[in-house]
């Protein structure tokens, strides 16, 4: 072990310093601990390499060594591959690290190679009873979120179909990722767990996200929010759900309590599918006051099954 | 030897050398704690970056690293004066597993100013990701009482009967799955393990009994036992009613073009009362043991529902 350590830090170091792309063949004549190779071995060994460092996070590329564009290099660019300091305080540091722990993405809490890299921090101590399922694929959110951050464009499989997207965010709403991305001038959200064959374009700053940009926004707050249509419901709830309801009303209902304890809401519904299937979850427990089509639908609703 | 245990060490020094080069002056202890070290394997890695630098490989080429006394030195390794990149799943870890905490809202001062010192300088703009997860006024109170071992009355409303009981629970863990808080704990009432989701919980209190927790606390997932009593069905779903597959955890027997068949299972024939109504012509109820006796549930139900629209 300790020989490749010596090895790739020589190659590290020689590759950040030298400020030009350089070939394997240079590389392997230049930096102490290739020497000795067959060209076989040197094969061998420097794919190995590249990989380790590739998967540490180096940004290692390659670019023409002359400008005829004849023969291609290794470069790592010392402004790509550092951290720009965030300036966390110790406190800061141990409060990220004790989270970390504490979620689980891809099945399993993050090791503390992020930790490290921004400065390390005792262990944080036992285990938190609190902890939050972030999903499964860290891999395949990791790729995304670096096409979001350096702007480049992707393609992927989504319901059979090949779709080509500028990525624009990442959001975790009800159990899920969703990605945000532009498809010709139009927002559109993919649910990430059913995204496969997903490949990143070579060029960074591929596309100039909207301004202001936010993924949370257009986000349903309720299932019912979710769709085209455009119903102002009024429910009242009886007394024993009223609580269970105000619970599950998004922020900025309007909600007017009553004397005896019921509760009126005035709901915006922009699907009334999911609105009713909502609601049915009350039982007789919410009465749907209005308006008067809405509720012939409810009933028509009830009716409908076995 | 392991390439995940090279790998491991490597990153280690990686990290480790442009903090003491930021940090002149630093004790190993220091080293040693912020980087999981010990002394002995601090020294050995220390000596390895000793030997290593630049084309040339002279003593005015290589890097120096050393202890000076109690005092950890490195110098002649300006390239490495920078920490290395977050790669894309350690910065949307850090990222999102920090969001996730706060959004529960149990979170202190120094989480919240963290993830935002990151989302500064990691992102290009603040809002691309975006964790939201319910927000819900018991789970600080949770959190502290499965902490301390300190027992708790909840006034709790039952997912299949939609009746609301108290009863004091040990609570273990508190945790989110699919979306949900839930909270696993030993109930006192019931007499064994319970899962209750905490948007469920209308009131919650310390009583101020203690209690002592399992050595073992289980794992936290919402796990769905089948009893000898339960109700089983089976059932086709349309296209509208496919997502019920993905939600519960049921068992599929069959998909065609038009229809998915699986088997639903409940312990209360109301609860699949409650989800017939609500796929209505989504859903189809298939012959079967217990079908008469859901089909009666869902009628009962309907009819109950109805009669406030009369």
């Amino acid at each position: 072990m300790q020989r490749v350590i010596e090895r790739i830090l020589n190659l590290l170091a020689f590759l950040l310093t030298v400020g030009r792309p350089v070939t394997a063949d240079e590389i392997r004549h230049t930096v102490a601990g290739y020497d000795r190779d067959t060209d076989e071995a040197f094969r061998r060994t420097f794919e190995r390499d590249k990989d380790l460092l590739r998967g540490l996070g180096v940004p290692l590329r390659m670019d023409f060594t002359d400008r005829w564009q004849v023969e291609q290099g290794y470069i790592v660019r010392p402004d790509e591959y550092g951290l720009p300091d965030p300036g966390l305080t110790d406190d800061e540091r141990a409060a990220l690290w004790l989270a970390t722990g504490m979620a689980r993405l891809g099945g399993e809490a993050a090791g503390p190679g992020g930790i490290l890299k921004l400065g390390g921090g005792a262990l944080p101590p036992s285990a938190d009873p609190l902890s939050a399922d972030l999903g499964t694929d860290a891999e395949m959110l990791g790729s995304l979120f670096g096409a979001i951050v350096e702007r480049r464009r992707i393609g992927f499989r989504y319901h059979d179909h090949r779709r080509g997207v500028a990525p624009l965010g990442l959001v975790h709403r009800m159990g899920h990722w969703y990605l945000v991305g532009e498809v010709r001038g139009e927002t559109r959200t993919y649910r990430v767990d059913r995204i496969t064959e997903l490949e990143v374009g070579s060029d960074r700053d591929a596309f100039t996200p909207p301004a202001g940009f936010r993924a949370s926004d257009g986000f349903p707050d309720a299932p019912w929010e979710a769709g085209q249509e455009d119903v102002a419901a009024v429910v009242r709830f009886t007394p024993a759900v009223a609580w269970w309801a105000r619970r599950q009303l998004p922020a900025d209902t309007s909600i007017a309590d009553q004397a005896d304890g019921s509760l009126v809401a005035h709901i915006h519904v922009a699907s009334t599918a999911a609105f009713i299937g909502w609601l049915i979850g009350f039982e007789d427990g919410a009465l749907l006051e209005g308006p008067v089509s809405l509720r012939r639908q409810f009933i028509a609703h009830l009716r409908s099954g076995i | 030897m392991s390439s995940a245990r090279t790998a491991e060490r490597l990153a280690r020094i990686l990290a480790m050398v442009p903090w003491v080069i930021a940090n002149p002056g630093a004790t190993v202890d220091e080293v040693c704690r912020r980087f999981g070290y010990t002394r002995g394997d601090l020294v050995k890695d220390l000596d390895l970056v000793f030997v290593c630098g630049l084309p040339g490989y002279g003593p005015g080429d290589l890097m120096e690293a050393y202890l000076d006394g109690d005092e950890v030195v490195i110098d002649m390794a300006d390239y490495f004066r920078r920490p290395l990149a977050l790669t894309g799943v350690e910065a949307l870890t850090l990222l999102a597993s920090g969001m996730a905490i706060l959004s529960a809202g149990t979170a202190d001062g120094a989480l919240a100013s963290g993830v935002a010192k990151l989302a500064a300088a990691l992102l290009p703009d603040p809002g691309v990701i975006d964790v939201g997860l319910p927000e819900l006024p018991e789970l600080g109170m949770l959190r502290t009482a499965a902490g301390n071992g300190a027992v708790v009355r909840i006034e709790y409303m039952a997912i299949s009967s939609g009746k609301v009981t108290e009863r004091d629970i040990e609570p273990w863990r508190v945790f989110s799955a699919q979306g949900n808080w839930y909270v696993s704990a030993h109930c006192r009432l019931a007499g064994g393990e319970r899962i209750f989701r905490v948007d469920r919980i209308r009131r919650a209190s310390v009583t101020g009994d203690r209690f002592t927790p399992p050595a073992v606390a289980p794992a936290a997932e919402v796990r769905y036992t089948p009893g000898a009593d339960d109700v089983v069905v089976r059932l086709a779903l349309g296209p509208g009613a496919a997502w019920v597959a993905e939600y519960y955890p049921v068992r599929e027997l069959e998909r065609t073009t038009e229809s998915l068949i699986i088997e639903f299972a409940a312990s209360d024939p109301a609860t699949i009362a409650r989800l017939l109504l609500r796929l209505g012509d989504q859903a189809e109820l298939l012959e079967g043991e217990d079908a008469a006796l859901v089909r009666s549930a869902v009628a009962a139900l309907r009819d109950r529902i109805l009669a406030r629209y009369r």
